[in-house]
């Protein structure tokens, strides 16, 4: 730049660094208040903090009545949360990256499944004599490497035959659903795991499960992956403007091929877990967990077509839809209920979010 | 300067079709008879282009002549299906974004290339995050570097938080990120595919005059534009094309606005 240039030019950077300073000097409340107003998830976290607010009035008024606030409940309640909480950090993280995993279901069974045979015939159960403590580490160790290689296998199909994940995906949850019938049958299968894989995957710190604790590390895991990280820069990018993201260099194959492997490995990860929680296995668990888990993600703010979305939206989303069913068990409410409110979170929730970004842009 | 040059005929008149001026030092990028096909479509027939040191070249021609192909080759996003190209005179490989970063090209894209979920500073920053060795982003050094970039390319009018999603910016605003980011990165060459479209009078002027000081710095460019007038303003040397070929090619002392728009419309 020529000196002729250069005065306004300091002017201008000085400009943007005053606004910025004077934006990390608002107060704590205007901060708060525009995070809820900007972000897709400060809807959420605002409807969450309600519920939750109604929750605890209910139960504090009619306590005979509305058992939410009884540790029993908010164990019960945490627990529900844990397990469809790390299966939609994975396919919250392929969302992000513009794909769609609807086989996360079919593959948490077929997975656990697979764990639980390894392990039991690797003298892994704890009824066994002798039994072996590190089986169903290895067993456990096999099955999250399949999600991985499922997630590959996924992510090959769709880019290099250049189709919708929505197509591949939706061919793989008939596929290993079919599978699981295939090698396993229709049975339910028990899983009493060795110590001390029992207690790391089925302890528990008071009412606070082992798989809630496992949740909240994932999720803590990925927000930094996710947002701190230069993998999960690339996941926004790819999915958001996948041509920009060619024109500057990433690849948007190799990126997209691991968040496949990701929502593969967390898919495994939440059957394997979900299966020590409850000690046996039925086939046709994982059934519609796929639509719930994106559920949470779009209640959470992602976007569908990719590029939007964040941890915390995951967390919130998984922990208002789970918090619903909570309430609803306790008002003996039909199962059907559940679904139906589910479903008008969703509208309600992407409604929100486009009428926020419409009103910004 | 003391290059003899003489204008080029319309490709199929000359001895050599497409062959145009022939550079008279070593150029820091030139590509040979470079031929790009989709299927049974040519986009670029045996096309002969350079680029010279502290040159602006304008890139001119009707819509679907192959401007946007041309660019998007020498930015390797778009690999030639034959031909060679040179770069400081060695033969090299251009065949995808880091070979051609490697090559110090740095471009601002017709359809800007940014990311419209990610905030200015993510975009500006795409693909060459400042990282520690474990890969986890520098946030803060990359706002100060982004609020520097923001301040010093073009003016960017109201543009005063570097977090801001680039999809609430105007269609001006994200050409200015978009240039900014590739002012601040580029090396030898800049390519601007269409730059000035979206951007106003004031920033257009701006951005030709930041063209020519980055020309006094060492830094060539390559100009396609429709805006003839605009090209005549810093441009030394103009090359038209039309259906995939060079029709016309001239330094700017040897022609004239009047005799590169009848090229640009006739052909």
């Amino acid at each position: 730049m020529t000196a002729a240039h250069s005065d306004p030019i300091h002017s201008q950077s000085d400009h943007i660094r005053r606004a910025v300073s004077d934006r990390a000097k608002r107060p704590l409340t205007v901060k708060v208040m525009d995070w809820v107003r900007d972000r897709p998830e400060g809807g959420i976290a605002v409807m969450f903090v309600l519920v939750q607010l109604c929750c605890i009035i209910g139960a504090l008024l009619f306590p005979e009545s509305f058992r939410y606030l009884l540790p029993a409940n908010l164990s019960v309640l945490l627990k529900s949360i844990a397990v469809p909480g790390i299966m939609a950090l994975g396919v919250g993280v392929l969302m992000v990256a513009g794909e769609y995993d609807l086989s996360v279901g079919a593959v948490y069974s077929l997975l656990s499944i697979v764990c639980a045979n390894l392990a039991n015939a690797m003298l892994g159960d704890i009824g066994m004599d002798p039994h072996s403590a590190l089986a169903p580490f290895a067993a456990m160790a096999v099955a999250l490497t399949l999600g991985v290689a499922i997630g590959l296998l996924h992510a090959f199909v769709t880019l290099r035959f250049n189709i919708p994940s929505f197509i591949t995906t939706l061919g793989g949850m008939l596929l290993w659903k079919g599978t699981t019938l295939l090698v396993h049958g229709a049975s339910a299968l028990r899983f009493k795991p060795t110590e001390p894989f029992a207690t790391l995957f089925g302890g528990g710190l008071g009412i606070i499960h082992a798989s809630m604790i496992w949740f909240l590390a994932f999720a803590l895991l990925f927000y930094f992956l996710l947002h701190h990280h230069r993998l999960g820069n690339h996941f926004y990018a790819v999915g958001g403007n996948r041509n920009a993201a060619v024109a500057i260099g990433i690849n948007p194959n190799r990126t997209k091929a691991i968040a496949f492997a990701i929502a593969g490995f967390m898919a495994a990860l939440s059957g394997v877990i979900a299966a020590t929680r409850v000690g046996s296995i039925q086939p046709g668990g994982g059934l519609g967990m796929e639509l719930q888990t994106i559920a949470a993600c779009v209640i959470g703010g992602f976007a569908l077509n990719g590029g939007r979305g964040s941890i915390l939206g995951i967390v919130l989303g998984t922990a208002l839809v789970f918090t619903i069913q909570d309430v609803l068990l306790l008002l003996r409410a039909p199962a059907f209920y559940f679904d139906m409110f589910v479903g008008a979170l969703i509208v309600i929730a992407v409604v929100m979010n486009t009428a926020i970004r419409r009103g910004r842009a | 300067m003391t290059v003899h040059t003489e204008p080029l005929r319309p490709a199929g008149l000359a001895g050599h079709p497409g062959a145009g001026l022939v550079p008279t030092e070593t150029p820091l990028y030139e590509m040979r008879n470079i031929c790009k096909r989709y299927g049974s479509f040519t986009a670029l027939d045996n096309m002969n282009f350079h680029i010279g040191r502290n040159e602006v070249v304008g890139l001119l021609g009707d819509n679907g002549a192959g401007k946007s192909t041309l660019v998007k080759m020498i930015s390797g996003i778009n690999p030639p299906t034959s031909g060679e190209i040179y770069v400081n005179g060695k033969r090299t490989e251009i065949r995808n974004r880091s070979d051609s970063e490697a090559a110090g090209i740095e471009t601002i894209y017709q359809d800007i290339a940014l990311v419209d979920s990610m905030s200015i500073t993510r975009n500006i920053f795409l693909g060459r995050e400042l990282v520690n060795r474990w890969g986890f982003m520098d946030h803060r050094r990359m706002q100060e570097v982004a609020i520097q970039i923001l301040g010093s390319a073009v003016q960017i009018s109201g543009i005063d938080n570097p977090d801001k999603e680039v999809g609430f910016l105007s269609g001006g605003q994200k050409q200015a990120v978009a240039i900014a980011r590739a002012v601040h990165f580029k090396r030898n060459i800049l390519l601007l595919d269409e730059p000035t479209s979206a951007l106003s009078v004031r920033e257009t002027e701006h951005l030709l005059a930041y063209v020519r000081d980055l020309k006094r710095e060492g830094t060539s460019s390559v100009l396609v534009t429709h805006n003839l007038y605009h090209a005549f303003q810093v441009c030394d040397r103009f090359v038209v094309m039309s259906h995939g070929t060079k029709v016309f090619e001239a330094r700017k002392e040897d022609t004239t606005i009047e005799e590169v728009t009848d090229h640009v419309i006739r052909t």
